[in-house]
């Protein structure tokens, strides 16, 4: 019996090793690929042994438009995550304590939403938005952004308003109207949570591509449009497209990392604990 | 004089004061939820209802007018060969890359469990792929599969297989983007199933123990079972993704090379962006959504009751 367990785990540790380095190889030679200077990029095979350099960094923030991807992206996710929030924490709070009719429906509904394939509304996104006046603006593009970020919200943080104890109940005994209750009394107890759930849908919203590829043009391009443009038929700058990928990618994976308790919850729309 | 109608207007403001204290009261419910009601109508739902109509239309981008032409968009797309051999790319796609990252998710999952030393090192490891952006997998990956600068080659070549360019034929480019989505996806599966397994219960585990139960027979009898609500999840959610698949696809082959990798997503951007048809792209797209429709409704059938 011991020794069965002890050959489990020794095939389990097998496993989940070689399993790591496939996942390591891809995400660490990119990495390492954006701190190589420019003449060695592009050696066949790849030289691993160099003086590594900041140069990418610097060529894609400042001599390209790096910098200027950077400040959309954050501004676009800020400026979508600040109106979800604003709009889909008290629909949560309702949705989880507060009685309605239809309210299960209304719930199916919402969740339904994340099955849309986004390249159908793609289109229609397109026409409006451009007639709008809205094509290439921030505007235009968080607006879009709504359409997975609210959803999200709502079932995230309707689960976290389930389990909190009613502690605003007895706040609006003491004469406080429910708004201010929940503001003063609930809010910061879920703190965490909301913390949590905001910025898994900055992730989203962060990573997205399609939408932008469609409605952003030289102004308001984000990171991931930004890093496709250093691929062309003609020419990859490897150095620097790594140097992009890194700027988009690592904050998400540090935030991964904190957040990883957060993240099934979030994933699942709360379905699964 | 002076004083009555002063009464009068208080009285009336305070009766006034009361319906709207009792309307507030009686529908604060839905009155906490109309915000995010309303934002979702005009942002989804009458994009939606626009998108129905486009697909009636002959509208075309740079030309005025959009005249009513009934079914013809539809016609034409379901008579399109190039569509056609869209619907069948992403059945290929949606069934290979749900059941691979399917299993090797599970079976991480499990395997996980049996470690003791490093398990938090290597949950993180395992999860990172999905936290990528897929443009930035997708780039990755192009730069891994080139032919002359990338890692593929010289890995092969320290085996002595013969060199490849993946991405470079119609035989291979699928096989090659499913590597990709699989390398992304299988880290989703796992974080969900691994939730899954570590909040199974311990009794039944330790009863099967005493009575002798092999390994396998605790999988299918044990395991399996108690696992099914978040294996359905995580089937669903991985559907969907699969069929919706855009970014990675056309981050490293746009459709191509000779339309091997082209999917429903991209073929309907092709038509809408690339040939600026919009009233077939957006009859394409009503056509996608009724297979999301499906999807959902297999969906709503098995797990709305789990989740009640």
């Amino acid at each position: 019996m011991r020794q069965r367990r002890f050959w489990g785990a020794a095939f389990a540790y097998l496993i989940i090793t070689l399993v790591s380095v496939m996942i390591l190889i891809p995400i660490l030679a990119a990495f390492i690929t954006a701190f190589k200077p420019g003449p060695i990029q592009m050696a066949s095979p790849p030289v691993w042994v160099f003086q590594p350099t900041l140069d990418n960094f610097e060529r894609v923030l400042f001599a390209k438009k790096g910098l200027l991807n950077l400040r959309n992206s954050i501004i676009v996710t800020t400026l979508s995550i600040g109106v979800s929030l604003l709009v889909g924490v008290p629909a949560a709070y309702s949705l989880a304590r507060l009685r309605m009719r239809g309210r299960k429906q209304l719930l199916g509904w919402i969740i339904s939403l994340r099955m849309i394939p986004p390249v159908v509304v793609a289109l229609p996104f397109f026409v409006l938005i451009d007639r709008m006046g809205l094509y290439d603006t921030y505007l235009g593009l968080s607006l879009t952004y709504l359409s997975f970020s609210i959803p999200m919200i709502i079932w995230i943080m309707r689960g976290y308003f389930a389990r909190t104890p009613h502690l605003e109940e007895s706040a609006m005994v003491d004469g406080c109207s429910r708004l201010q209750a929940v503001w003063r009394v609930l809010l910061p107890v879920v703190m965490p949570g909301l913390a949590a759930t905001a910025l898994l849908v900055a992730m989203v919203a962060w990573n997205e591509y399609m939408l932008a590829l469609i409605l952003t043009g030289r102004n308001t391009a984000t990171l991931p449009i930004g890093a496709v443009t250093y691929v062309t038929r003609v020419r990859v700058e490897w150095g620097e497209l790594f140097a992009m990928n890194l700027i988009i990618a690592a904050p998400v994976l540090l935030l991964a990392a904190t957040l990883h308790r957060h993240l099934v919850r979030g994933l699942t729309f709360g379905m699964v604990e | 004089m002076g004083h009555r109608p002063d009464l009068t207007v208080e009285g009336r403001n305070s009766t006034w004061r009361a319906r709207y204290r009792q309307f507030v009261k009686r529908h604060t419910g839905f009155l906490w939820v109309a915000p995010a009601l309303f934002t979702l109508l005009a942002v989804i739902i009458y994009p939606m209802i626009y998108g129905l109509y486009l697909s009636f239309v002959d509208m075309n981008l740079g030309q005025q007018g959009a005249p009513f032409i009934g079914l013809e968009n539809f016609q034409f797309v379901l008579q399109d060969d190039i569509f056609l051999n869209s619907v069948s790319k992403t059945l290929i796609y949606v069934t290979a890359s749900v059941s691979l990252s399917f299993v090797f998710g599970l079976g991480l999952s499990l395997l996980m469990r049996k470690i003791r030393w490093g398990r938090s090192l290597f949950h993180l490891i395992l999860i990172s792929p999905m936290a990528i952006a897929p443009p930035v997998v997708g780039l990755t990956w192009r730069w891994i599969y080139n032919p002359l600068f990338g890692l593929l080659n010289p890995i092969l070549g320290f085996f002595h297989l013969p060199q490849q360019a993946p991405l470079g034929s119609p035989e291979t480019a699928m096989e090659a983007v499913l590597v990709v989505d699989v390398w992304q996806w299988t880290s989703l599966v796992f974080l969900i199933l691994y939730a899954g397994v570590s909040s199974l219960p311990r009794e039944p585990y330790e009863a099967a123990d005493l009575d002798g139960a092999g390994p396998w027979m605790i999988f299918w009898r044990i395991t399996l079972p108690m696992l099914t609500p978040v294996i359905l999840v995580v089937l669903v959610l991985r559907t969907v993704d699969a069929f919706r698949t855009f970014d990675l696809v056309n981050v490293m082959t746009a459709g191509g090379p000779a339309l091997s990798t082209e999917v429903m997503s991209l073929y309907i951007y092709r038509v809408g962006f690339k040939f600026f048809q919009m009233g077939r792209g957006a009859a394409a797209g009503q056509i996608m959504l009724l297979g999301a429709g499906l999807i959902l409704a297999i969906y709503f059938r098995f797990l709305y009751r789990e989740l009640e």
